[in-house]
């Protein structure tokens, strides 16, 4: 897209995105998953049973974890992909979001202090919703879903002038799809198990939405940000467009009938457990036919991944997805959710998802569009980009690895009616092997950090230096 | 082919559509399902406790005689109104300590759960829909992750005392147990003794009552 030359072309490419809120964005996104990530790592020092801060209130381990989900669901990855939306966005449609000033920097502070407010809410104030990755309060969920209304302005106009004149990219269709599905989800969510449903029907919409706020807003944004900088790093088409089509309307269809496989076995009526453990069998087609098209468009640029770092957590994340989902494919079933569910077997995968998947690739085109906002070719330097991605891969897949152990552990052993206790002392090695894996993700995280800042503040020098090599 | 590449048709068919059809499916449909179930508010909860004499209303009665100062401060009289106030507030902050993080309210009809939680006998049934259906589980709190035990059956399982001392200091009663200690929830009375205070008393009514209606037989506290 955007070459390095001056033709009057360029200009006007460079021009379409605003490069201030793509960095704000991106920064923040940043910043909150360092904390959100020490948040948990905190959270799993309680579990080993050396939390540094017992009996003060604001920091009981409770309130901590609901900080560690909440925070990674507004926090860092609606700033991230909202940042790498306003980076792709006008570049794939070819027309500016709907205002960058007012709109703009109104979307960025309304989301900042959205979960600021949150914070404080619920660590200090004690006004928590007990809706799992919903945990804000239902006093802020209105203003959220206003929020994702104008957010749906934003990056809607540019799409839709696109699409006036011919048929959208990929990247399109899912980001289209998503500026839907996401206010609904989370109006759905918050609102209709608090306000017109209890018991088991709330226990439907909540599983629902806890899978939908996975599968229809995180799942599509990140996908259709994949498509599109998968082939702009490798600079050749995605292998097949009747796969991308495909996978597109497979998830759209069977992704939105998921949610209820988080309560199986619950007093949720068989019929819906039934009909979602079969879509989320079903959804595992789709999703391997995406895979599918991803590899065969790395087919003989392999040696990319090589010195491309982008490009290796793309694809590094875009295993662990398949990985999660060919899991999921299994643990869905009824049979093998006697032994895993409340285990965390469960904690394991939703980390491979999360972080593994959906945080490598954030991280990934963080990485790609970071030097160029500042005019630099390259990051600061190759070996903390390198360290940090090493220490970030192997970091989850141990937690990954530890995480779903434990949980088999620790569900033959309800089943084997020992006492509690038991089971958490068979689980504490596990425990602590997972805080551990915590500290190489933090520490990978940290040094990735630091290359942004140096990245961003190193000065023309370096620049010159490089351009000489 | 290329209609289902253009905007509107997404936002329509995909959207709007098959979100709309997967709503219906999986969460419509199971509302539907369940709607003649009657809708219980916290009043009703009191107004049954008290009327069946339930053991929440006895463990109710129970934290009024162990603590009169702080109750009368706090709660006044033991009656409905009080209790119903008590619930409100330690349902309010069970779920504002992420109490259930941790602790599950569901117990399956697989795994030998029912043998696991609750008493055998006493309490030990599986779960059904139509004790969820009150205002206390809206949202409701099954939660999808275990390190402590499952707590909808507890009202059985331990007493007055025993949730006190666990509460202030679980490795008093669970020795290697992994549960912070919660003492904001206490404070001291007139003769320093550490006793809960309003939140702990309500705290306390409300874990006190969670399977109080699966106890059988009624427990009869012998108050003298």
């Amino acid at each position: 897209m955007a070459t390095a030359t001056t033709t009057a072309g360029e200009v006007q490419v460079t021009n379409l995105v605003n490069y201030t809120l793509v960095k704000l964005h991106v920064a923040m996104g940043l910043i909150f998953f360092i904390i959100v990530g020490l948040m948990g790592f905190l959270y799993s020092l309680q579990l080993d049973g050396i939390y540094p801060f017992p009996g003060i209130e604001f920091l009981s381990p409770g309130r901590v974890r609901m900080i560690h989900t909440a925070g990674a669901a507004y926090g860092f990855l609606v700033n991230m992909f909202t940042g790498l939306l306003y980076w792709a966005v006008p570049r794939f449609t070819g027309y500016k979001v709907f205002d960058e000033k007012y709109l703009g920097g109104f979307l960025f502070i309304g989301l900042q202090a959205a979960v600021l407010i949150t914070v404080v809410a619920i660590l200090f104030l004690g006004q928590a919703d007990n809706v799992e990755w919903g945990e804000t309060p239902w006093w802020l969920d209105p203003i959220i879903v206003a929020w994702l209304l104008l957010h749906a302005v934003q990056f809607g106009t540019p799409i839709i002038k696109a699409s006036q004149k011919a048929p959208l990219y990929v990247t399109g269709w899912y980001i289209s799809a998503m500026l839907v599905w996401t206010p609904l989800v989370v109006f759905m969510g918050n609102f209709i198990p608090r306000f017109w449903s209890a018991g088991s029907g709330a226990g439907a919409v909540q599983s629902t939405f806890i899978h939908d706020l996975v599968g229809l807003y995180v799942t599509p944004v990140a996908w259709g940000l994949m498509y599109y900088f998968v082939p702009v790093i490798m600079k050749k088409p995605m292998w097949s467009h009747g796969l991308s089509l495909l996978g597109f309307w497979g998830l759209a269809f069977f992704y939105p009938l998921n949610g209820v496989h988080h309560f199986l076995w619950s007093p949720i009526p068989m019929f819906a457990q039934y009909s979602a453990v079969f879509a989320t069998v079903a959804i595992e087609f789709a999703v391997t036919s995406v895979l599918i098209n991803f590899m065969m468009t790395l087919r003989g640029s392999a040696e990319v991944l090589k010195y491309n770092v982008p490009l290796r957590y793309m694809y590094t994340g875009a295993i662990f997805y398949w990985i999660t989902c060919f899991q999921c494919a299994f643990h869905v079933t009824l049979t093998f959710q006697k032994v895993i569910h409340f285990t965390d077997w469960v904690t394991g995968h939703a980390h491979l998802i999360m972080f593994g998947t959906f945080g490598m690739w954030v991280l990934g085109m963080a990485e790609y569009v970071w030097p160029r906002l500042f005019g630099k070719e390259t990051m600061y330097s190759k070996g903390m980009s390198e360290g940090a991605y090493w220490l970030l891969t192997i970091g989850v897949i141990a937690m990954f690895v530890d995480l779903t152990a434990a949980g088999l552990v620790q569900g033959f052993d309800w089943i084997g009616l020992n006492p509690w206790i038991d089971s958490v002392n068979f689980s504490k090695p596990f425990w602590y092997f997972r805080s551990v894996a915590g500290i190489m993700m933090l520490t990978g995280l940290l040094m990735y950090a630091m290359n942004f800042y140096k990245t961003a503040t190193a000065g023309k020098g370096l620049e010159a230096q490089l351009r000489n090599a | 082919m290329v209609k289902m590449e253009r905007f509107p048709f997404i936002v329509l068919v995909a959207g709007l559509g098959f979100f709309l059809f997967a709503d219906f499916v999986s969460w419509a449909l199971p509302i539907f399902v369940l709607k003649d179930i009657p809708m219980k508010k916290v009043s009703d909860l009191a107004a049954e406790a008290k009327a069946k004499n339930t053991s929440a209303w006895a463990d109710f009665e129970r934290i009024a005689q162990y603590y009169p100062e702080q109750f009368k401060k706090y709660y006044g009289e033991v009656n409905e109104k009080s209790f119903q106030k008590a619930l409100e507030i330690g349902h309010r902050w069970y779920v504002a300590e992420g109490c259930w993080n941790c602790h599950s309210q569901m117990i399956r009809p697989v795994s030998n759960e029912t043998l696991r939680f609750g008493i055998p006998g006493v309490s030990n049934t599986v779960s059904y829909p139509s004790e969820y259906q009150n205002e206390l589980q809206a949202p409701v709190l099954w939660g999808t992750k275990r390190i402590g035990p499952d707590l909808i059956r507890e009202a059985a399982v331990h007493n007055v005392d025993w949730q006190v001392a666990h509460l202030y200091d679980p490795q008093t009663t669970s020795p290697g147990t992994n549960m912070p200690g919660y003492p904001w929830y206490f404070e001291k009375d007139k003769n320093g003794n550490i006793v809960p205070n309003e939140r702990g008393i309500g705290l306390l009514t409300y874990i006190m009552w969670l399977g109080s209606w699966e106890v059988k037989p009624t427990k009869e506290w012998a108050l003298k």
